[in-house]
């Protein structure tokens, strides 16, 4: 029979390392709180029949976080055989509150004390023996970086595992709390399985409401409660908790000699001025304006320009020698063997012009990917949440809504995913919503495609996108707070902030290859099948003799037009009604970066300059790719909610680019029209949306009133 | 006094834990509860980074402000 180890410990405390150790995958590990959001599962290397079982971080055994519901329900119901709680040696009292938990689940529990070279480092020490005789559990030191103590931890576990043992908890409250939970514990009876049974009182009696769902017949312990609360005079959850505090400082006491110096870390050092009342803001600017600098303009645009019209254009010199293209290679090579000419067709122009025109952007992201992967694992991730709450909650936003945002610049999938981190619900399903206006690495090639060839390349296309995007989310986040749905305060702000580490090269390229890889394998099934979809369309149609197949069809004629042409008035009144624009908008949805593949292999249309920016913005803030639009259905969890936030997408992006194409009109001469009196209606709405009063009690305004009060 | 007007490198002891009960949970779990050392890292504009039980955590202004030494 296989053994399941599943590992659990605070969030940021190594788990995902040790995993990757232990299983030989390689998922990534980011240096902020909340990197792992879906357990995930690895067989050990070596032994074919241990599954270990990577949980996400989490401080208590309480449901108040996602993570928490996620590794509690998990830890409950499927019974792993034993869990390696991994415990962070440089912050070993605060790690210890949730071993405290684990310990009562009545699953054996081996407990590794990682970054023990860290501690050491430090000059402190932690006595390893005594710390597991005083918990009553194996204990291993642990090093997940230098990779000792690992075996030895997982052999304790499999032997702990195969005992079949059940853990018993050497910690005991005071007395009278113990009373209570013996009671709580006898009207349990026989609902819950007898080794889960004090794990199970105690949630009651801390008023954990989640933990009586998973009860058959939960019984009314309200009298406990309050008998609990009568003899300490506090309320039963914070009893129980100073207790275990009380516990975990008499163990530390013994069992860690700490080496005192109360001195600024080097961490400290750096969020003194990083984190700076006044530097703060320009250093983050800074730091985003070399992200995308680099990316988009020097090193990226020479890879990308090479890929583009080398690789998969004419040819490119290598030290002075010419080396053709892929699609002349190819073409070639087709010629020789004599293929039929519509087969070649089908692979030249259809294939590999609409893959390659896709692939040919890989460079540019991989630059980008490199970047975000070094922010994610230096520690600055968590900073820039910090930094960015003092702005984002004027809009209604909590600063942590930042880091998917920045992830979504990536991709919008693991964008959607890091939503996660936001405990509140209100904030995360805004979050959810608005990510995906950033426009994310898929739809950077709409953007360089449509200012090489509309706006001759000027550099403030670029930006301006990700302005657009940025102010995007900041007045749906004013306009959605009005609404009653959304009303009410975000959420206070509180994370932990790791401390700041040098990113191994390894693990940056690893998040780099990560993402580029499923950008490789898009480009291979989705963006592959659409180009054959768009070549046979633009092949198929009415031609001089009925329906049927032609090398030289008039786009007009074909299946593809036809389908434009339906549904083309659609898009009219944006500027970009044209058969090309529609299909490509269209299949955008199957993947942004098949705007781009459309265009490459159909010939660009001439469209004036609103029409042209109207097309851009309405591609990179409307519905999201499907995977996208997946990811956002898992998140929000609910039919309603999800059609809202995809509804919500589409219409702002209506909305906006209607404004763009009517107004800029009106500037370009156009003159005015229906379209015109529309779009200004549309505007004026959308300003009282903007600038009427909140349904509430006026959180925004109080926060003037106090900074006024302030200055 | 509250939190957010607390000297930056000064060692304080935490009296009491205000606030909404979800929020208030999630502190205790970080080790916020009283009788606990904190001392304020550095301060931006009343948002604060505090070491905790050797741990940073970064709190918003509103709610260091309900957190009493």
């Amino acid at each position: 029979m296989s053994i399941k180890i599943a590992l659990a410990g605070n969030p940021n405390c190594g788990k995902t390392t040790l995993f990757n150790m232990l299983t030989g995958s390689n998922q990534f590990v980011g240096n902020w709180p909340g990197v792992t959001v879906e357990k995930k599962e690895g067989r050990l290397k070596g032994h074919k029949d241990v599954i270990i079982i990577d949980l996400p971080g989490i401080y208590s055994l309480s449901p108040y976080t996602l993570e928490e519901v996620v590794t509690r329900n998990y830890l409950i119901n499927e019974s792993p055989d034993v869990i390696i709680d991994i415990v962070d040696g440089t912050n070993i009292e605060r790690n210890l509150y949730l071993s405290t938990q684990l310990l009562e689940l009545g699953i054996p529990v081996v407990m590794a004390v990682n970054m023990i070279d860290l501690v050491e480092k430090a000059g402190d020490k932690i006595h390893i023996d005594k710390l597991s005789g005083k918990l009553g559990c194996e204990t291993v030191a642990v090093s997940a970086l230098k990779g000792t103590g690992i075996r030895e931890a997982v052999e304790k576990a499999i032997v702990a595992a195969q005992a079949k043992a059940v853990q018993t908890h050497v910690h005991t409250f005071t007395r009278n709390v113990e009373t209570e939970i013996k009671a709580v514990e006898e009207k349990l009876g026989d609902n819950v399985e007898r080794r889960q049974k004090r794990f199970f009182a105690i949630k009651l009696l801390e008023k954990d409401n989640k933990i009586a769902e998973g009860i058959k017949y939960p019984p009314n312990v309200s009298f406990e409660i309050k008998a609990l609360e009568e003899a300490f005079d506090d309320d039963a959850e914070s009893v129980i908790t100073n207790e275990r505090y009380v516990y975990i400082s008499s163990v530390i006491g013994e069992c860690v000699t700490k080496c005192r110096k109360e001195k600024l870390t080097a961490s400290d050092k750096i969020d003194r001025i990083v984190t700076n009342r006044w530097l703060a803001l320009p250093i983050f600017a800074a730091v985003m304006f070399m992200v995308y600098y680099f990316s988009m303009t020097t090193v990226g645009v020479w890879a990308s320009d090479w890929a583009n019209n080398g690789l998969f254009g004419e040819g490119w010199y290598l030290f002075g020698i010419w080396v053709p293209g892929i699609p002349v290679l190819l073409e070639n090579m087709l010629n020789a063997v004599g293929c039929i000419e519509w087969l070649k067709s089908l692979i030249v122009d259809g294939i590999v012009a609409g893959v390659g025109s896709v692939l040919g952007f890989v460079p540019q992201m991989l630059v980008l990917f490199i970047f975000l992967g070094f922010l994610e694992t230096c520690g600055y991730m968590a900073r820039v949440a910090f930094i960015m709450d003092r702005i984002f909650r004027k809009f209604g936003l909590s600063g942590k809504s930042f880091i998917p945002m920045l992830i979504g610049t990536g991709c919008g999938v693991p964008g959607v995913m890091a939503s996660r981190t936001i405990e509140n619900d209100r904030d995360r399903k805004m979050t959810i919503m608005t990510t995906t206006f950033i426009p994310c690495g898929a739809k950077m090639p709409i953007i360089a495609l449509i200012s090489a060839a509309m706006f001759h390349n000027a550099g403030w296309v670029a930006p301006v996108a990700y302005f657009i995007g940025v102010a995007a989310i900041v007045l749906s986040g004013i306009v959605l707070k009005k609404t009653r749905m959304f009303a009410g305060d975000p959420a206070p702000f509180v994370m932990e902030l790791p401390p700041y580490r040098m990113p191994t090269v390894g693990n940056v390229f690893r998040s780099m290859w990560e993402r580029g890889c499923s950008f490789v394998k898009k480009a291979g099934t989705i963006i592959l099948l659409a180009s054959i979809v768009i070549w046979a369309g633009s092949h198929f149609g009415m031609g001089k003799d009925g329906f049927g197949f032609a090398m030289e069809m008039e786009l007009e004629d074909s299946a593809l037009g036809m389908v434009g042409k339906a549904i083309g008035w659609i898009f009219a009144p944006l500027g970009f009604g044209s058969i090309k624009t529609t299909i490509a908008t269209m299949m955008g949805l199957a993947a942004k970066e098949e705007v781009v593949g459309v265009f490459g292999v159909l010939d660009f249309q001439s469209m004036s300059g609103p029409a042209a920016f109207s097309f851009m913005v309405f591609n990179l803030l409307c519905a999201p790719c499907f995977a996208a639009i997946g990811a956002i259905r898992r998140e929000m969890n609910n039919a309603k909610w999800f059609w809202f936030a995809i509804g919500y997408q589409t219409g702002f992006a209506y909305f906006v680019s209607l404004c763009i194409y009517q107004l800029g009109g009106l500037f370009a001469g156009f003159g005015f029209g229906f379209g015109a009196l529309a779009a200004l209606f549309l505007c004026i709405v959308f300003l009282y949306l903007l600038f009427r009063p909140y349904k509430e009690n006026s959180p925004l305004r109080l926060d003037r009133k106090r900074i006024a009060k302030a200055k | 006094m509250p939190l957010t007007i607390v000297k930056e490198g000064q060692l304080n002891i935490i009296k009491r834990v205000g606030g909404k009960e979800e929020i208030r949970k999630f502190l205790e779990s970080l080790g916020f509860v009283a009788g606990s050392a904190v001392t304020v890292i550095s301060q931006a504009g009343g948002n604060l980074i505090v070491n905790i039980k050797e741990s940073r955590v970064a709190i918003g202004k509103d709610m260091a402000s309900k957190i009493i030494v």
